[in-house]
């Protein structure tokens, strides 16, 4: 099969400022992949293209075969470093609203979640602590079946005792088959999970490789190497 | 998907717009009381100013009415369309003209339920002394009346209603559209999107001093009738409407930037 993400010269700028600079880059299906790299380096920028909410500058981009539209956002679960749900709305509103905007939501894993998680679903948004914010938007996105789980920064806003659930809780809800693009500056946090990283500096892609093809090869962890790549 | 794109967008709106809409109906109520007890003429000081200061209050809550509605779908369009709750609407499996029509319809809706009940509003108010059911269908006769100075088929003031909501149609896109080209500025999307409001808004300007100068009204050689200019008023609000469409699509689906 056709990998699940195909990069062909994919270059934004900003204003004449470069964000990504002819990137090729081919994500392979039923894997965990790390974007990886420092603030500001393109990470946010590319998912937000796969996501159709930024249009590329030249190059192109493709999910399952398709360029970003209303098809390959059915095949995209997607977590947005941001909160992005209305504040007035309860959590089972929003848990009705995924359901009837996605075919392929599984209510009852949200709520199973939920209930483990001990978040209310009468709760309005607002009333909710910015982690367990985070938290519900991360239920929501992992109760698809999708074939692409896209997660921004997944674990930035969560303390330490909770960022251990949140890497749980995606290892242990998405479709096997289907693959996890998982971008933070955290590695090692979630470097156990890890099948593949992609390191990325100033929109540039400088490595892709296997997590445990780097340990093996530079005798050290990914986020040991990663502070050395990246090193200031 | 439009259906319940619509569904939200009403659910999302109606908490704010309901209780706005009843205060229009209460404090029509409280209005045509004190014309009807003919509070300002009493000779008790008290009540005068109690009476005025309700007339007052009415005045104001009819401005807040319209310009909070007004302000809030503006607000509500920008902060779900390109604020973080886009990140959310862009990501559905849906097409962006199911995303404008759901927005523009339930927009629309609002103004017009609004617009109606200011009428309804201010119709009740000045006939406050009489019956008042009687009075509203005496009003909208009355109202025909004044208005009209010459025969007007029903056919033209069937028309001429209609270009009114294609007007009001078009106003709402004119607000979509312009805060969409915003979007097309890094740095300063409401500041260009207020540059392109004022630009189209004399643009508009230039268009129907055009008409009414080459169509003969205001050099007099035509007497003026609301109803008479109705083909001029749909043709060119459809126009705009279109234009308007069009372009907060192409921002929409071709030129998304979210921040």
């Amino acid at each position: 099969m056709a990998p699940i993400v195909q990069c062909m010269g994919l270059t934004k700028t900003y204003g004449g400022k470069l964000a990504l600079n002819q990137i090729y880059l081919n994500l392979e299906r039923g894997r965990i992949i790390g974007l990886l790299g420092p603030n500001g380096s393109g990470k946010t920028t590319l998912i937000k293209i796969m996501n159709g909410l930024l249009n590329p500058t030249a190059g192109e981009i493709l999910i399952n075969g398709l360029r970003p539209g209303v098809e390959t956002k059915f095949s995209i679960s997607y977590l947005p470093e941001r909160t992005y749900l209305a504040p007035g709305m309860r959590v089972m509103d929003i848990v009705q609203y995924f359901q009837d905007f996605y075919p392929d939501f599984q209510v009852d894993r949200a709520y199973d979640m939920l209930a483990r998680l001990q978040i209310q679903p009468y709760e309005r948004l607002k009333n909710l602590s910015k982690g367990t914010k985070e938290k519900v938007q991360l239920i929501l996105v992992m109760s698809r079946d999708a074939d692409l789980y896209v997660l921004d920064e997944p674990i930035a806003g969560v303390d330490p005792a909770s960022r251990d659930y949140i890497l749980h809780t995606i290892v242990g809800n998405y479709n096997r088959n289907a693959t996890i693009l998982l971008s933070t500056h955290l590695i090692s946090d979630v470097e156990n999970i890890l099948d593949e990283v992609v390191f990325i500096r100033q929109g540039n892609i400088v490595l892709q490789a296997g997590a445990e093809q780097i340990r093996r090869n530079e005798g050290k962890s990914v986020d040991r190497f990663f502070r050395e790549v990246f090193a200031c | 998907m439009l259906g319940k794109l619509m569904k939200y967008e009403w659910q999302a709106t109606w908490k704010l717009l309901v209780p706005t809409n009843l205060l229009i109906i209460v404090m029509t109520f409280f209005a045509c009381l004190t014309v009807r007890l003919d509070g300002l003429s009493s000779r008790n000081e008290g009540v005068v100013f109690s009476a005025g200061m309700i007339l007052a209050v009415y005045v104001l809550s009819m401005f807040v009415a319209l310009i909070g509605t007004a302000i809030y779908l503006i607000y509500r369009f920008y902060t779900s369309t390109y604020g973080d709750q886009g990140y959310l609407l862009h990501t559905l499996p849906v097409d962006k003209h199911h995303i404008i029509i759901a927005k523009v319809l339930v927009s629309q809706a609002w103004v017009m339920i609004s617009a109606f009940l200011m009428y309804v509003s201010i119709l009740f108010l000045f006939n406050a002394e009489k019956d008042i059911m009687t009075d509203f269908i005496d009003g909208l006769k009355v109202m025909v009346a004044q208005t009209i100075d010459e025969r007007v088929s029903a056919f033209a003031v069937v028309m001429a209603f209609i270009a009114v909501i294609v007007s009001m149609l078009a106003r709402v896109l004119k607000v979509t559209a312009c805060i969409s080209l915003g979007q097309l500025s890094s740095n300063h999307k409401l500041l260009v999107a207020f540059a392109f409001y004022f630009a189209i808004y004399i643009a508009q300007q230039v268009v129907a001093t055009l008409y009414y100068v080459f169509s003969g009204y205001i050099n007099r050689t035509r007497s003026w009738n609301p109803f008479d200019s109705w083909e001029f008023v749909l043709i060119i609000e459809l126009i705009y409407s279109v234009v308007f469409y069009l372009l907060t699509w192409y921002v929409m689906d071709r030129k998304l930037n979210l921040d």
